[in-house]
Protein backbone atom coordinates (compact mmCIF):
# COMPACT_ATOMS: atom_id res chain seq x y z
CA UNK A 1 0.00 0.00 0.00
CA UNK A 2 1.33 3.39 -0.99
CA UNK A 3 0.45 4.88 2.42
CA UNK A 4 2.66 2.54 4.05
CA UNK A 5 5.64 2.84 1.74
CA UNK A 6 5.72 6.43 2.72
CA UNK A 7 5.12 5.95 6.09
CA UNK A 8 8.60 3.52 5.98
CA UNK A 9 10.29 6.42 4.06
CA UNK A 10 9.27 9.28 6.59
CA UNK A 11 10.70 7.15 9.14
CA UNK A 12 13.79 6.71 6.71
CA UNK A 13 13.88 10.06 6.42
CA UNK A 14 13.93 10.99 10.12
CA UNK A 15 16.46 8.31 11.28
CA UNK A 16 18.80 9.81 8.48
CA UNK A 17 17.45 13.39 10.33
CA UNK A 18 18.24 11.79 13.53
CA UNK A 19 21.76 9.80 12.85
CA UNK A 20 23.00 12.45 11.28
CA UNK A 21 22.46 14.86 14.14
CA UNK A 22 24.04 12.47 16.59
CA UNK A 23 27.17 12.18 13.95
CA UNK A 24 27.23 15.94 14.17
CA UNK A 25 27.39 16.22 17.34
CA UNK A 26 29.82 13.79 18.03
CA UNK A 27 32.50 15.18 15.26
CA UNK A 28 31.63 19.37 16.29
CA UNK A 29 30.18 19.29 12.86
CA UNK A 30 26.48 21.68 11.72
CA UNK A 31 24.61 20.32 9.15
CA UNK A 32 21.76 22.08 10.64
CA UNK A 33 19.89 22.58 7.39
CA UNK A 34 20.30 19.18 5.77
CA UNK A 35 18.68 17.97 9.44
CA UNK A 36 15.95 20.11 8.88
CA UNK A 37 15.34 19.51 5.12
CA UNK A 38 15.11 15.37 6.13
CA UNK A 39 12.27 16.51 9.25
CA UNK A 40 10.29 18.24 6.74
CA UNK A 41 10.58 15.73 4.10
CA UNK A 42 9.56 12.93 6.48
CA UNK A 43 6.99 14.97 7.95
CA UNK A 44 5.74 15.77 4.50
CA UNK A 45 5.75 11.90 3.72
CA UNK A 46 4.19 11.34 6.87
CA UNK A 47 1.30 13.22 6.66
CA UNK A 48 0.56 11.85 3.00
CA UNK A 49 0.55 8.52 4.58
CA UNK A 50 -1.27 9.54 7.94
CA UNK A 51 -3.90 11.32 5.70
CA UNK A 52 -4.00 8.33 3.27
CA UNK A 53 -5.51 6.33 5.93
CA UNK A 54 -7.81 8.65 7.24
CA UNK A 55 -9.07 8.76 4.02
CA UNK A 56 -9.33 4.99 3.37
CA UNK A 57 -10.74 3.96 7.07
CA UNK A 58 -12.99 7.28 8.25
CA UNK A 59 -11.56 8.18 10.75
CA UNK A 60 -8.36 9.68 12.52
CA UNK A 61 -5.21 7.92 13.72
CA UNK A 62 -6.39 7.16 17.46
CA UNK A 63 -7.68 3.60 17.31
CA UNK A 64 -5.43 1.32 16.67
CA UNK A 65 -2.12 1.09 18.67
CA UNK A 66 -0.25 1.55 15.18
CA UNK A 67 -2.25 4.72 14.96
CA UNK A 68 -1.55 6.35 17.99
CA UNK A 69 2.22 5.53 17.78
CA UNK A 70 2.34 6.46 13.91
CA UNK A 71 0.61 10.10 15.03
CA UNK A 72 2.28 10.30 18.00
CA UNK A 73 5.97 10.03 16.19
CA UNK A 74 4.49 12.67 13.59
CA UNK A 75 3.05 15.55 16.39
CA UNK A 76 6.24 14.51 18.38
CA UNK A 77 8.66 15.13 14.98
CA UNK A 78 6.13 18.42 14.00
CA UNK A 79 7.29 19.36 17.40
CA UNK A 80 10.32 18.70 17.72
CA UNK A 81 11.02 20.16 14.20
CA UNK A 82 9.42 23.40 14.83
CA UNK A 83 11.83 24.10 17.71
CA UNK A 84 14.68 22.99 15.58
CA UNK A 85 13.61 25.69 13.23
CA UNK A 86 12.75 28.95 15.63
CA UNK A 87 15.26 28.08 18.57
CA UNK A 88 18.97 27.34 16.32
CA UNK A 89 20.83 27.75 19.44
CA UNK A 90 19.36 24.19 20.83
CA UNK A 91 19.73 22.59 17.54
CA UNK A 92 22.14 20.24 18.86
CA UNK A 93 20.05 18.74 21.25
CA UNK A 94 18.65 16.60 18.60
CA UNK A 95 20.76 14.13 19.53
CA UNK A 96 19.17 13.76 22.86
CA UNK A 97 15.85 14.04 21.39
CA UNK A 98 16.04 11.74 18.23
CA UNK A 99 17.14 8.11 20.16
CA UNK A 100 13.64 8.72 22.19
CA UNK A 101 11.61 9.22 18.54
CA UNK A 102 13.64 6.14 17.50
CA UNK A 103 12.69 4.22 20.33
CA UNK A 104 9.14 4.53 19.57
CA UNK A 105 9.32 4.77 15.47
CA UNK A 106 10.86 0.41 16.77
CA UNK A 107 7.92 -0.04 18.74
CA UNK A 108 5.64 1.44 15.28
CA UNK A 109 7.62 -0.68 13.24
CA UNK A 110 6.78 -4.08 15.02
CA UNK A 111 3.10 -2.82 15.16
CA UNK A 112 0.22 -4.84 13.06
CA UNK A 113 -0.89 -1.71 10.99
CA UNK A 114 -4.30 -3.95 10.82
CA UNK A 115 -7.82 -1.83 10.91
CA UNK A 116 -9.76 -0.96 13.71
CA UNK A 117 -13.23 -0.08 14.65
CA UNK A 118 -14.15 3.44 15.88
CA UNK A 119 -16.41 3.04 19.20
CA UNK A 120 -19.46 4.89 19.13
CA UNK A 121 -18.38 7.40 21.94
CA UNK A 122 -15.58 8.24 19.46
CA UNK A 123 -18.01 10.25 17.35
CA UNK A 124 -17.43 13.66 18.66
CA UNK A 125 -15.46 17.22 18.40
CA UNK A 126 -14.24 16.81 21.98
CA UNK A 127 -11.66 13.49 20.31
CA UNK A 128 -9.88 15.99 18.58
CA UNK A 129 -9.65 18.38 20.80
CA UNK A 130 -8.57 16.62 23.39
CA UNK A 131 -6.15 14.67 21.61
CA UNK A 132 -4.44 17.90 19.55
CA UNK A 133 -4.05 19.21 23.26
CA UNK A 134 -2.58 16.23 24.48
CA UNK A 135 -0.19 16.45 21.61
CA UNK A 136 0.94 20.12 21.88
CA UNK A 137 1.54 19.36 25.61
CA UNK A 138 3.86 16.15 24.97
CA UNK A 139 5.63 17.85 21.94
CA UNK A 140 6.62 20.66 24.84
CA UNK A 141 7.69 18.41 27.44
CA UNK A 142 9.88 16.47 24.21
CA UNK A 143 11.45 19.89 23.68
CA UNK A 144 12.55 20.38 27.58
CA UNK A 145 13.52 16.92 27.64
CA UNK A 146 16.12 17.33 24.54
CA UNK A 147 17.16 20.58 26.25
CA UNK A 148 17.58 18.87 29.59
CA UNK A 149 19.48 15.98 28.61
CA UNK A 150 22.21 18.52 26.91
CA UNK A 151 22.18 20.46 30.34
CA UNK A 152 22.61 16.92 32.09
CA UNK A 153 24.87 15.50 29.52
CA UNK A 154 27.53 18.78 30.11
CA UNK A 155 28.08 16.75 33.55
CA UNK A 156 30.61 14.63 31.60
CA UNK A 157 33.74 15.68 29.87
CA UNK A 158 32.30 14.04 26.24
CA UNK A 159 28.99 16.31 26.60
CA UNK A 160 30.63 19.13 27.68
CA UNK A 161 33.07 19.27 25.06
CA UNK A 162 30.31 18.29 22.50
CA UNK A 163 27.73 20.34 23.75
CA UNK A 164 29.78 23.45 24.23
CA UNK A 165 28.54 25.80 21.30
CA UNK A 166 24.98 25.70 23.07
CA UNK A 167 24.17 29.09 25.44
CA UNK A 168 24.93 28.68 28.92
CA UNK A 169 23.05 26.29 31.84
CA UNK A 170 20.91 28.92 32.80
CA UNK A 171 19.34 30.01 29.93
CA UNK A 172 18.63 26.05 28.69
CA UNK A 173 17.06 25.59 31.80
CA UNK A 174 15.43 28.86 31.15
CA UNK A 175 13.88 27.58 27.72
CA UNK A 176 13.04 24.07 29.04
CA UNK A 177 11.15 25.53 31.74
CA UNK A 178 9.37 27.78 28.83
CA UNK A 179 8.63 24.35 27.34
CA UNK A 180 7.19 22.83 30.27
CA UNK A 181 5.19 25.59 30.94
CA UNK A 182 3.54 25.50 27.62
CA UNK A 183 3.22 21.68 28.86
CA UNK A 184 1.64 22.63 31.74
CA UNK A 185 -1.18 25.09 29.65
CA UNK A 186 -1.72 22.47 27.38
CA UNK A 187 -2.06 19.43 29.54
CA UNK A 188 -4.74 21.24 31.58
CA UNK A 189 -6.28 21.69 28.23
CA UNK A 190 -6.18 18.16 27.37
CA UNK A 191 -7.86 17.65 30.87
CA UNK A 192 -10.80 19.67 30.60
CA UNK A 193 -11.52 18.70 26.98
CA UNK A 194 -11.42 14.97 27.86
CA UNK A 195 -13.65 15.77 30.75
CA UNK A 196 -16.10 16.83 28.24
CA UNK A 197 -15.86 13.92 26.13
CA UNK A 198 -16.20 11.89 29.62
CA UNK A 199 -19.04 14.24 30.31
CA UNK A 200 -20.82 13.36 27.07
CA UNK A 201 -19.48 9.68 26.27
CA UNK A 202 -20.11 7.77 29.66
CA UNK A 203 -22.22 10.36 31.84
CA UNK A 204 -19.33 11.31 34.26
CA UNK A 205 -16.89 14.11 33.73
CA UNK A 206 -14.05 12.28 35.70
CA UNK A 207 -14.14 8.55 37.18
CA UNK A 208 -10.42 8.09 37.96
CA UNK A 209 -10.06 5.14 35.81
CA UNK A 210 -6.57 4.03 34.91
CA UNK A 211 -5.89 6.93 32.18
CA UNK A 212 -7.23 9.04 33.97
CA UNK A 213 -5.62 8.76 37.41
CA UNK A 214 -2.36 8.84 35.05
CA UNK A 215 -2.99 11.89 33.39
CA UNK A 216 -3.47 13.79 36.69
CA UNK A 217 -0.35 12.46 38.12
CA UNK A 218 1.19 13.81 34.67
CA UNK A 219 -0.07 16.90 35.53
CA UNK A 220 0.68 16.62 39.66
CA UNK A 221 4.34 16.14 39.02
CA UNK A 222 4.41 19.07 36.21
CA UNK A 223 3.10 21.09 38.80
CA UNK A 224 5.95 20.01 41.03
CA UNK A 225 8.26 20.52 38.73
CA UNK A 226 7.26 24.36 37.86
CA UNK A 227 7.01 25.06 41.34
CA UNK A 228 9.83 23.68 42.78
CA UNK A 229 11.80 25.73 39.72
CA UNK A 230 10.66 28.87 41.46
CA UNK A 231 10.15 27.84 45.07
CA UNK A 232 13.79 26.06 45.55
CA UNK A 233 15.68 28.14 42.92
CA UNK A 234 16.73 24.83 41.75
CA UNK A 235 20.12 24.82 40.04
CA UNK A 236 19.46 24.15 36.30
CA UNK A 237 20.81 20.29 36.80
CA UNK A 238 18.24 20.09 39.31
CA UNK A 239 15.76 20.95 37.13
CA UNK A 240 16.51 19.18 33.85
CA UNK A 241 16.02 16.08 36.71
CA UNK A 242 12.37 17.18 36.88
CA UNK A 243 12.09 17.63 33.71
CA UNK A 244 13.22 13.88 32.85
CA UNK A 245 11.37 12.53 35.66
CA UNK A 246 7.64 14.57 34.03
CA UNK A 247 8.51 13.09 30.90
CA UNK A 248 9.32 9.55 32.02
CA UNK A 249 5.33 9.80 33.51
CA UNK A 250 4.09 11.77 30.55
CA UNK A 251 5.55 9.04 28.38
CA UNK A 252 3.73 6.20 30.55
CA UNK A 253 0.38 7.79 30.52
CA UNK A 254 0.68 8.31 26.67
CA UNK A 255 2.18 4.91 25.31
CA UNK A 256 1.99 2.42 28.43
CA UNK A 257 -1.75 2.97 30.50
CA UNK A 258 -3.95 3.09 26.95
CA UNK A 259 -2.15 -0.19 26.31
CA UNK A 260 -2.56 -1.59 29.74
CA UNK A 261 -6.50 -0.96 30.24
CA UNK A 262 -8.78 -0.01 27.77
CA UNK A 263 -11.50 0.43 30.48
CA UNK A 264 -12.39 3.61 29.68
CA UNK A 265 -11.62 4.40 26.08
CA UNK A 266 -13.04 1.72 24.12
CA UNK A 267 -17.30 0.87 23.59
CA UNK A 268 -18.69 -2.09 25.19
CA UNK A 269 -20.52 -4.35 22.49
CA UNK B 1 -1.52 39.87 70.08
CA UNK B 2 -3.90 37.45 68.15
CA UNK B 3 -4.20 39.70 64.73
CA UNK B 4 0.07 38.54 65.14
CA UNK B 5 -1.04 34.99 65.85
CA UNK B 6 -3.31 34.92 62.87
CA UNK B 7 -0.80 36.50 60.70
CA UNK B 8 1.94 34.21 61.44
CA UNK B 9 -0.28 30.93 61.40
CA UNK B 10 -1.22 32.37 57.81
CA UNK B 11 2.72 32.95 56.46
CA UNK B 12 3.44 29.20 58.00
CA UNK B 13 0.48 27.97 55.61
CA UNK B 14 1.15 30.24 52.51
CA UNK B 15 4.63 28.44 52.81
CA UNK B 16 5.50 27.57 49.24
CA UNK B 17 7.48 24.54 50.34
CA UNK B 18 4.04 23.67 52.04
CA UNK B 19 2.64 23.77 48.22
CA UNK B 20 5.11 21.24 47.28
CA UNK B 21 4.61 19.02 50.03
CA UNK B 22 0.66 19.20 49.81
CA UNK B 23 1.35 18.31 46.23
CA UNK B 24 3.44 15.09 46.75
CA UNK B 25 0.74 14.00 49.50
CA UNK B 26 -1.75 14.47 47.05
CA UNK B 27 -0.03 12.95 44.66
CA UNK B 28 0.83 9.96 47.02
CA UNK B 29 -3.32 9.78 47.73
CA UNK B 30 -4.13 9.34 44.39
CA UNK B 31 -1.67 6.70 44.00
CA UNK B 32 -2.53 5.06 47.34
CA UNK B 33 -6.61 4.96 46.05
CA UNK B 34 -5.49 4.14 42.55
CA UNK B 35 -3.20 0.82 43.83
CA UNK B 36 -5.77 -0.35 46.56
CA UNK B 37 -8.66 0.69 44.44
CA UNK B 38 -10.06 2.97 47.74
CA UNK B 39 -12.97 5.52 47.38
CA UNK B 40 -11.22 7.92 45.83
CA UNK B 41 -13.33 10.77 47.83
CA UNK B 42 -12.34 10.27 51.15
CA UNK B 43 -8.36 9.66 50.49
CA UNK B 44 -8.25 12.86 48.99
CA UNK B 45 -10.21 15.27 51.05
CA UNK B 46 -7.23 15.82 53.46
CA UNK B 47 -4.65 17.14 50.73
CA UNK B 48 -6.98 18.69 49.42
CA UNK B 49 -7.79 20.68 52.15
CA UNK B 50 -4.30 21.01 52.57
CA UNK B 51 -3.46 22.49 49.36
CA UNK B 52 -7.15 24.72 49.05
CA UNK B 53 -5.96 26.15 52.67
CA UNK B 54 -2.30 26.59 51.51
CA UNK B 55 -3.64 28.23 48.23
CA UNK B 56 -5.49 30.88 50.08
CA UNK B 57 -2.93 31.39 52.42
CA UNK B 58 -0.67 32.30 49.32
CA UNK B 59 -3.01 34.34 47.55
CA UNK B 60 -3.63 36.51 51.17
CA UNK B 61 0.27 36.77 51.92
CA UNK B 62 2.84 36.37 49.14
CA UNK B 63 2.83 40.29 47.40
CA UNK B 64 3.86 38.50 44.20
CA UNK B 65 0.17 37.52 43.52
CA UNK B 66 -0.32 41.60 43.80
CA UNK B 67 2.21 41.70 40.85
CA UNK B 68 1.13 39.18 38.71
CA UNK B 69 -2.52 39.14 38.03
CA UNK B 70 -2.80 36.34 35.50
CA UNK B 71 -0.74 34.71 37.99
CA UNK B 72 -3.49 35.31 41.03
CA UNK B 73 -6.41 34.46 38.75
CA UNK B 74 -4.71 31.18 37.94
CA UNK B 75 -4.55 30.59 42.04
CA UNK B 76 -8.27 31.64 42.53
CA UNK B 77 -9.28 29.86 39.93
CA UNK B 78 -8.19 26.40 41.59
CA UNK B 79 -8.97 27.24 44.94
CA UNK B 80 -12.63 27.70 42.92
CA UNK B 81 -12.62 24.70 41.71
CA UNK B 82 -11.65 22.75 44.59
CA UNK B 83 -14.92 24.49 46.14
CA UNK B 84 -17.01 23.50 43.33
CA UNK B 85 -15.99 19.95 43.21
CA UNK B 86 -15.90 19.94 46.86
CA UNK B 87 -19.94 20.94 46.47
CA UNK B 88 -20.35 19.25 43.75
CA UNK B 89 -19.14 15.71 45.39
CA UNK B 90 -22.03 16.85 48.51
CA UNK B 91 -24.69 17.31 46.24
CA UNK B 92 -24.14 14.83 43.14
CA UNK B 93 -26.27 11.83 42.13
CA UNK B 94 -24.98 8.54 40.08
CA UNK B 95 -27.08 5.71 39.45
CA UNK B 96 -28.39 2.99 37.04
CA UNK B 97 -32.01 2.03 35.75
CA UNK B 98 -33.18 -0.04 33.17
CA UNK B 99 -36.76 0.00 31.74
CA UNK B 100 -38.78 -1.94 28.91
CA UNK B 101 -39.53 -0.31 25.66
CA UNK B 102 -42.56 1.58 26.29
CA UNK B 103 -41.95 1.62 30.66
CA UNK B 104 -42.14 4.70 31.92
CA UNK B 105 -39.62 5.94 34.37
CA UNK B 106 -41.32 6.38 37.57
CA UNK B 107 -38.32 7.92 39.98
CA UNK B 108 -36.86 4.88 41.25
CA UNK B 109 -33.37 3.80 40.55
CA UNK B 110 -31.90 0.19 40.64
CA UNK B 111 -28.51 1.68 41.89
CA UNK B 112 -28.12 4.74 43.79
CA UNK B 113 -25.24 6.64 45.20
CA UNK B 114 -25.59 10.19 46.27
CA UNK B 115 -23.84 13.35 48.15
CA UNK B 116 -24.61 14.08 51.30
CA UNK B 117 -26.82 17.74 50.61
CA UNK B 118 -28.87 16.27 48.03
CA UNK B 119 -31.98 17.23 47.60
CA UNK B 120 -33.87 14.70 45.68
CA UNK B 121 -36.22 15.64 42.67
CA UNK B 122 -35.96 12.84 40.97
CA UNK B 123 -38.98 11.19 41.91
CA UNK B 124 -41.04 14.46 39.76
CA UNK B 125 -38.88 13.04 36.20
CA UNK B 126 -40.72 11.22 34.18
CA UNK B 127 -39.90 9.80 30.58
CA UNK B 128 -41.07 6.75 28.38
CA UNK B 129 -38.75 4.46 26.75
CA UNK B 130 -40.19 4.51 22.89
CA UNK B 131 -37.43 1.39 21.72
CA UNK B 132 -33.64 1.82 20.40
CA UNK B 133 -32.34 1.47 17.51
CA UNK B 134 -28.24 0.11 17.23
CA UNK B 135 -26.54 -0.80 14.36
CA UNK B 136 -23.58 -3.34 14.42
CA UNK B 137 -20.53 -3.44 12.46
CA UNK B 138 -18.58 -6.53 11.16
CA UNK B 139 -17.31 -8.29 14.06
CA UNK B 140 -19.96 -7.43 16.14
CA UNK B 141 -18.64 -3.65 16.73
CA UNK B 142 -21.42 -1.67 18.36
CA UNK B 143 -22.44 1.59 16.26
CA UNK B 144 -24.45 4.86 17.56
CA UNK B 145 -26.69 3.96 20.19
CA UNK B 146 -30.71 5.83 18.88
CA UNK B 147 -33.24 5.85 21.62
CA UNK B 148 -36.85 7.40 21.13
CA UNK B 149 -37.64 8.43 24.35
CA UNK B 150 -41.08 10.73 25.17
CA UNK B 151 -41.25 13.18 28.14
CA UNK B 152 -43.11 16.57 29.25
CA UNK B 153 -40.92 19.49 28.80
CA UNK B 154 -41.08 22.72 31.41
CA UNK B 155 -44.12 24.08 29.54
CA UNK B 156 -46.22 20.55 29.87
CA UNK B 157 -46.02 19.99 26.34
CA UNK B 158 -45.45 16.65 25.02
CA UNK B 159 -42.10 15.74 23.47
CA UNK B 160 -39.99 12.76 21.64
CA UNK B 161 -36.40 13.05 21.02
CA UNK B 162 -33.40 10.17 20.26
CA UNK B 163 -31.01 10.25 22.76
CA UNK B 164 -27.87 8.32 22.49
CA UNK B 165 -24.30 8.31 22.30
CA UNK B 166 -23.32 11.97 23.52
CA UNK B 167 -26.79 13.11 23.57
CA UNK B 168 -28.12 12.28 26.92
CA UNK B 169 -32.31 13.35 28.19
CA UNK B 170 -31.70 16.47 30.78
CA UNK B 171 -34.87 16.63 32.90
CA UNK B 172 -34.41 19.01 36.14
CA UNK B 173 -30.54 18.49 35.89
CA UNK B 174 -30.45 14.59 35.79
CA UNK B 175 -29.32 13.83 32.69
CA UNK B 176 -30.20 10.24 31.73
CA UNK B 177 -27.37 8.85 29.36
CA UNK B 178 -28.02 5.08 27.40
CA UNK B 179 -25.40 2.28 28.20
CA UNK B 180 -24.02 -0.43 26.35
CA UNK B 181 -26.23 -2.68 28.79
CA UNK B 182 -29.36 -3.36 26.64
CA UNK B 183 -31.22 -6.80 25.75
CA UNK B 184 -34.22 -8.31 25.10
CA UNK B 185 -37.40 -8.44 27.93
CA UNK B 186 -40.10 -10.84 27.71
CA UNK B 187 -43.64 -9.16 29.42
CA UNK B 188 -45.76 -11.36 31.05
CA UNK B 189 -49.57 -10.66 32.02
CA UNK B 190 -50.11 -12.22 36.09
CA UNK B 191 -53.73 -12.45 36.84
CA UNK B 192 -54.09 -13.54 39.93
CA UNK B 193 -56.40 -16.27 41.37
CA UNK B 194 -58.13 -13.85 44.05
CA UNK B 195 -59.34 -11.63 41.67
CA UNK B 196 -57.01 -8.79 42.13
CA UNK B 197 -56.15 -6.40 39.14
CA UNK B 198 -53.87 -8.24 36.70
CA UNK B 199 -50.19 -7.27 37.15
CA UNK B 200 -47.83 -6.73 33.82
CA UNK B 201 -44.40 -6.54 33.91
CA UNK B 202 -41.11 -7.83 32.19
CA UNK B 203 -38.25 -10.03 32.62
CA UNK B 204 -34.67 -8.27 31.77
CA UNK B 205 -32.65 -10.66 30.17
CA UNK B 206 -29.08 -10.36 30.26
CA UNK B 207 -27.82 -7.78 28.15
CA UNK B 208 -27.08 -8.36 24.60
CA UNK B 209 -25.19 -9.85 22.76
CA UNK B 210 -22.45 -9.78 25.42
CA UNK B 211 -24.89 -12.77 27.04
CA UNK B 212 -25.94 -14.15 23.59
CA UNK B 213 -25.82 -17.58 24.72
CA UNK B 214 -27.15 -17.09 28.95
CA UNK B 215 -30.52 -15.50 27.77
CA UNK B 216 -32.30 -16.92 30.92
CA UNK B 217 -33.97 -15.01 34.00
CA UNK B 218 -34.85 -16.49 37.07
CA UNK B 219 -37.97 -14.31 38.55
CA UNK B 220 -40.75 -14.43 40.98
CA UNK B 221 -44.64 -13.94 40.63
CA UNK B 222 -46.04 -11.05 42.26
CA UNK B 223 -47.69 -11.67 45.63
CA UNK B 224 -46.35 -16.04 46.02
CA UNK B 225 -43.58 -17.34 46.78
CA UNK B 226 -43.32 -19.03 43.35
CA UNK B 227 -39.90 -18.61 41.53
CA UNK B 228 -40.23 -18.89 37.25
CA UNK B 229 -37.35 -19.58 35.09
CA UNK B 230 -37.84 -18.36 31.95
CA UNK B 231 -35.16 -18.55 29.12
CA UNK B 232 -35.45 -17.14 25.40
CA UNK B 233 -34.57 -19.75 22.74
CA UNK B 234 -34.56 -18.47 18.89
CA UNK B 235 -32.46 -20.39 15.73
CA UNK B 236 -31.49 -16.86 13.94
CA UNK B 237 -28.58 -15.33 13.93
CA UNK B 238 -29.44 -11.47 15.08
CA UNK B 239 -26.14 -9.75 14.64
CA UNK B 240 -24.09 -11.27 12.42
CA UNK B 241 -20.51 -11.25 12.79
CA UNK B 242 -19.64 -11.34 9.34
CA UNK B 243 -21.41 -8.46 8.10
CA UNK B 244 -23.19 -5.20 8.72
CA UNK B 245 -26.57 -5.88 11.12
CA UNK B 246 -29.02 -4.09 13.24
CA UNK B 247 -29.90 -4.96 17.13
CA UNK B 248 -33.88 -6.29 16.46
CA UNK B 249 -36.25 -8.95 17.95
CA UNK B 250 -35.98 -12.66 16.15
CA UNK B 251 -38.73 -12.92 14.12
CA UNK B 252 -39.54 -16.37 15.74
CA UNK B 253 -38.78 -17.25 19.13
CA UNK B 254 -39.72 -19.50 21.76
CA UNK B 255 -39.96 -18.89 25.28
CA UNK B 256 -39.50 -21.53 27.56
CA UNK B 257 -40.68 -21.31 31.21
CA UNK B 258 -40.09 -23.61 34.01
CA UNK B 259 -42.35 -23.62 37.64
CA UNK B 260 -41.12 -26.31 39.81
CA UNK B 261 -40.63 -29.47 37.79
CA UNK B 262 -43.08 -28.29 34.96
CA UNK B 263 -41.72 -26.49 31.83
CA UNK B 264 -43.46 -25.09 29.28
CA UNK B 265 -42.87 -23.48 25.73
CA UNK B 266 -44.85 -21.01 25.05
CA UNK B 267 -45.52 -18.40 22.10
CA UNK B 268 -46.94 -15.14 22.90
CA UNK B 269 -50.37 -15.44 24.19
CA UNK B 270 -50.02 -18.75 25.41
CA UNK B 271 -50.62 -19.08 28.80
CA UNK B 272 -50.37 -21.21 32.05
CA UNK B 273 -53.02 -22.03 34.47
CA UNK B 274 -51.39 -22.10 37.98
CA UNK B 275 -53.44 -22.79 41.84
CA UNK B 276 -52.28 -19.10 42.40
CA UNK B 277 -53.15 -17.81 39.07
CA UNK B 278 -52.76 -17.46 35.48
CA UNK B 279 -49.63 -16.47 33.58
CA UNK B 280 -49.70 -14.95 29.86
CA UNK B 281 -46.91 -14.52 28.07
CA UNK B 282 -47.42 -10.98 26.18
CA UNK B 283 -45.08 -10.57 23.58
CA UNK B 284 -40.79 -10.17 23.51
CA UNK B 285 -39.67 -6.85 24.08
CA UNK B 286 -36.24 -4.90 24.39
CA UNK B 287 -34.92 -3.23 27.49
CA UNK B 288 -32.49 -0.91 27.76
CA UNK B 289 -30.47 0.44 30.70
CA UNK B 290 -29.53 4.32 31.68
CA UNK B 291 -26.68 5.93 33.78
CA UNK B 292 -28.22 8.36 35.56
CA UNK B 293 -26.11 11.81 36.86
CA UNK B 294 -26.57 14.77 38.15
CA UNK B 295 -24.28 17.65 39.41
CA UNK B 296 -25.40 21.12 38.87
CA UNK B 297 -21.42 22.31 39.92
CA UNK B 298 -20.37 20.62 36.00
CA UNK B 299 -20.98 23.83 33.69
CA UNK B 300 -19.47 25.85 36.53
CA UNK B 301 -16.50 23.95 36.72
CA UNK B 302 -16.22 23.95 32.62
CA UNK B 303 -16.36 28.11 33.09
CA UNK B 304 -14.05 28.45 35.74
CA UNK B 305 -11.39 25.68 34.29
CA UNK B 306 -11.04 27.81 31.10
CA UNK B 307 -11.17 31.18 33.12
CA UNK B 308 -8.37 29.62 35.03
CA UNK B 309 -6.15 28.21 32.10
CA UNK B 310 -6.82 31.20 30.20
CA UNK B 311 -5.78 32.80 33.10
CA UNK B 312 -2.36 30.91 33.13
CA UNK B 313 -1.85 30.97 29.68
CA UNK B 314 -2.04 35.09 29.49
CA UNK B 315 0.50 35.25 32.51
CA UNK B 316 3.20 32.86 31.02
CA UNK B 317 2.70 34.48 27.79
CA UNK B 318 3.36 37.93 29.02
CA UNK B 319 6.39 36.61 30.99
CA UNK B 320 7.87 34.93 28.05
CA UNK B 321 6.77 37.72 25.60
CA UNK B 322 9.58 40.02 27.11
CA UNK B 323 12.37 38.09 25.66
CA UNK B 324 12.93 36.23 22.60
CA UNK B 325 13.32 32.58 22.87
CA UNK B 326 16.33 32.29 20.11
CA UNK B 327 18.55 34.63 22.73
CA UNK B 328 21.60 32.87 23.55
CA UNK B 329 22.59 34.49 26.74
CA UNK B 330 20.52 35.24 29.70
CA UNK B 331 19.84 39.06 30.67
Amino acid sequence: MIELKCLWAALVAYVFAGSISIVAVTLKKRPERTVLGLMVLGLLLHTISIAMRWERLGHGPFITLFEILSSNVWSMMVAFALAYWRIPPIRPSAAVVMPVLFMVMGWLIMTNPGEGHLPPTYHTIWLYIHIGFGKVFFGGVLVALGISGVILARRTAFGASRFERLPEDKRLAELSFRCMAIGFVFETLMLIAGAIWAQDAWGRYWAWDPLETWAFLTWLVLAFSLHARFTLKLSPRAGSILVVAVFIVAFLTFFGVPFISTSAHKGAV
Amino acid sequence: MFQSSVMILLRRLASLKLTLVALIILGAAIWYAYIYEAPATWVLVPSLLLLALNLIASVATHPAFRRMSGLLLFHLGLITIVLLVALGRLTYLKGKVELAQGEEFGGQLMEVEAGAWHWGRLDQVRFINEGFRIAYAPGVQRGQTRNAVRYLDGSGKEQVMDIGDHTPLVLSGYRFYTSPNKGFAPAFIWHPATGGAPVLGTVHLPSYPINEYSQAREWQLPGTAMRVWSLLQFDEVLIDPASDSEFRLPNRHRMVVRIGERRYEMQPGDAIDLAEGRLVYDGLRTWMGYTVFYDWTIHWLLVVSMLTVSALGWHFWRKFAARPWNETRLA
